[in-house]
């Protein structure tokens, strides 16, 4: 197993519990979707497996290893395996958009490369190539802070694209793009997970995006998981109850937040 | 009653400035005798004549470049000690090493730039040394707190996110921080170096080199012609930097 979690729980430090009481085990390969209303802890359980949050109780396991057991040393070795794309990608606003896509291969890099790299890019041709799968390859040179949302986000795809790691995990990754761009995003990292036997975890608040591209549904609500299943098993009773209460009730269908999306880009 | 509490408080001023003169014992009315306005006349005049000779300009222009030299280089050795100190002191290596470097820090800046200079002239002799060593150690003062706060208003989530991608916290500092960071720190520098162009035409008063011991000799020695050229000179090279700092600045620092 890639991820494995054992009865974890979540406690943030203002004393909130994000998670209670997950138990979850995704093997090399496999393409998750998580859904859930907002505040399910959706990017509580993304932040744990990408060991940006240590559990407060129960196992965990990633790649193998138990990562908060590890020396400071190993589990940096070990972050470099694990790409988190955060849902809006925290880049220094007056760096350059090739060294943003560049500085994902830092935790694999010497000294003397990462030091070199930081007066002159050095793998231009890498981060075009990462960039051109996500249709910005002409923003190669541009400031973070000239991008709009739904292009940082792309850069920020590109980024952990060019670290290649062996599992990639996704917080809402496509929230600031317009459909077809979320559609076209969405299956480039599908198809890079396949391509590369990577282990991909992407948390969507779109449930037709998650169900359109991906094998296997987690369904996330308060902090617990409601449901594990394939695609095809997931029906329209499961998905009601999952965003039960919210203010949906005149429509029966899930929702479809691609049409509140597009005012956004 | 308002009124009233006024009109005392300027019975007091006034009754404050009287004393003050009488306690001084200056005559305001001697300032006004015939005599007194022709002899400053004439120091005035002696002023008016500025002495433009070769040799003396090539003096001066040895003199500017002192200045120059002596305040980039105390700037730039700020700006790297700055730097050194301002890291623990916005808390990056826990609180003892925090409390340690804000006291230095602190203690640095509380002495003046004059007061170093005539400790150093003291430590390292007469000239540019002693004048660059003052000018860095009060601006390290005064850099590394401005520093220090520019770090701990940055933003943490870059280098987070690099550390998490398991880069180590140098690649983290230089990826994630200081792309936000330099622009700031790249503007508090040229700001001081400013203040240190101006700082190091005067420093030569306690004997720490540059256009300022100039000035401080042609003075002691009543040579008014060539004062008067050091102060113009003084003028010029104050100017050209605030244009060039300013210049600068719009450059890399808005842009």
């Amino acid at each position: 197993m890639t991820l494995d979690l054992t009865q974890v729980s979540v406690t943030h430090a203002n004393g909130v519990q994000a998670l209670r009481g997950v138990e979850l085990h995704i093997g090399a390969g496999e393409q998750v979707a998580i859904i859930g209303p907002s505040g399910a802890g959706k990017s509580s359980l993304l932040n744990l497996l990408g060991t940006a949050l240590p559990p407060a109780s129960g196992e965990m396991q990633v790649l193998g290893e138990r990562v908060w057991q590890l020396s400071a040393r190993q589990r940096q070795r070990l972050r470099a395996r694990i790409g988190l794309i955060h849902q809006a990608p925290p880049l220094p606003p007056r760096q350059r958009v090739v060294t943003a896509v560049l500085a994902g291969k830092l935790g694999q890099w010497g000294m003397g490369k990462s030091l070199l790299n930081l007066l002159h890019p050095l793998d231009v041709s890498g981060a075009r190539a990462a960039l051109t799968r996500l249709d910005l390859s002409d923003k190669l040179f541009a400031q973070c802070q000239q991008l709009s949302g739904g292009q940082l986000q792309r850069v920020g795809i590109a980024r952990v694209l060019y670290q290649a790691p062996e599992v990639l995990l996704a917080d809402e990754p496509v929230s600031a793009m317009d459909p077809v761009l979320a559609e076209h995003t969405l299956s480039v990292l599908c198809r890079h997970a396949r391509e590369h036997n990577v282990t991909l975890v992407a948390s969507l608040h779109a449930v037709d995006l998650a169900l359109a591209h991906f094998s296997r549904i987690i369904g996330l609500r308060d902090g617990q998981i409601l449901f594990d299943l394939p695609t095809d098993a997931v029906d329209r009773e499961r998905l009601d109850k999952l965003y039960a209460n919210e203010q949906l009730q005149p429509s029966p269908a899930p929702p479809s937040p691609l049409s509140v999306q597009i005012p956004r880009c | 009653m308002n009124r009233l509490i006024n009109a005392l408080l300027f019975l007091c001023i006034g009754a404050a400035v009287v004393a003050s003169f009488a306690y001084l014992g200056i005559d305001l009315g001697q300032l006004g005798d015939s005599g007194n306005l022709n002899r400053m006349g004439a120091y005035a005049q002696r002023f008016l004549s500025p002495d433009l000779s070769p040799s003396h300009l090539k003096a001066i222009g040895h003199g500017a470049l002192e200045t120059i030299a002596m305040s980039a280089l105390g700037t730039l050795l700020a700006a790297v000690f700055g730097l050194v100190l301002a890291l623990p002191a916005a808390g990056r290596f826990g609180w003892p090493m925090q409390s340690a470097s804000r006291l230095i820090l602190n203690a640095l800046r509380a002495v003046p730039e004059l007061v170093w200079a005539a400790l150093m002239v003291l430590a390292a002799g007469l000239g540019p040394n002693a004048g660059t060593l003052a000018l860095a150690l009060h601006t390290t003062g005064v850099l590394g707190r401005l520093f220090a706060e520019a770090l701990e208003n940055t933003p943490p989530e870059p280098a987070e996110a690099i550390r998490l991608q398991g880069g180590n916290a140098v690649w983290a500092f230089c990826y994630g921080t200081l792309p936000n960071l330099m622009p700031q720190l790249l503007a508090y520098s040229l700001y001081r170096w400013e203040n240190n162009i101006r700082m190091a035409s005067v420093l030569g008063f306690v004997g720490a080199g540059g256009l300022g011991q100039m000035l401080y000799v042609s003075l002691s020695l009543f040579q008014e012609a060539q004062a008067s050229t050091v102060i113009l000179a003084m003028l010029l090279l104050v100017l050209a930097v605030d244009t060039l700092s300013s210049w600068s600045r719009q450059r890399w620092v808005k842009a």
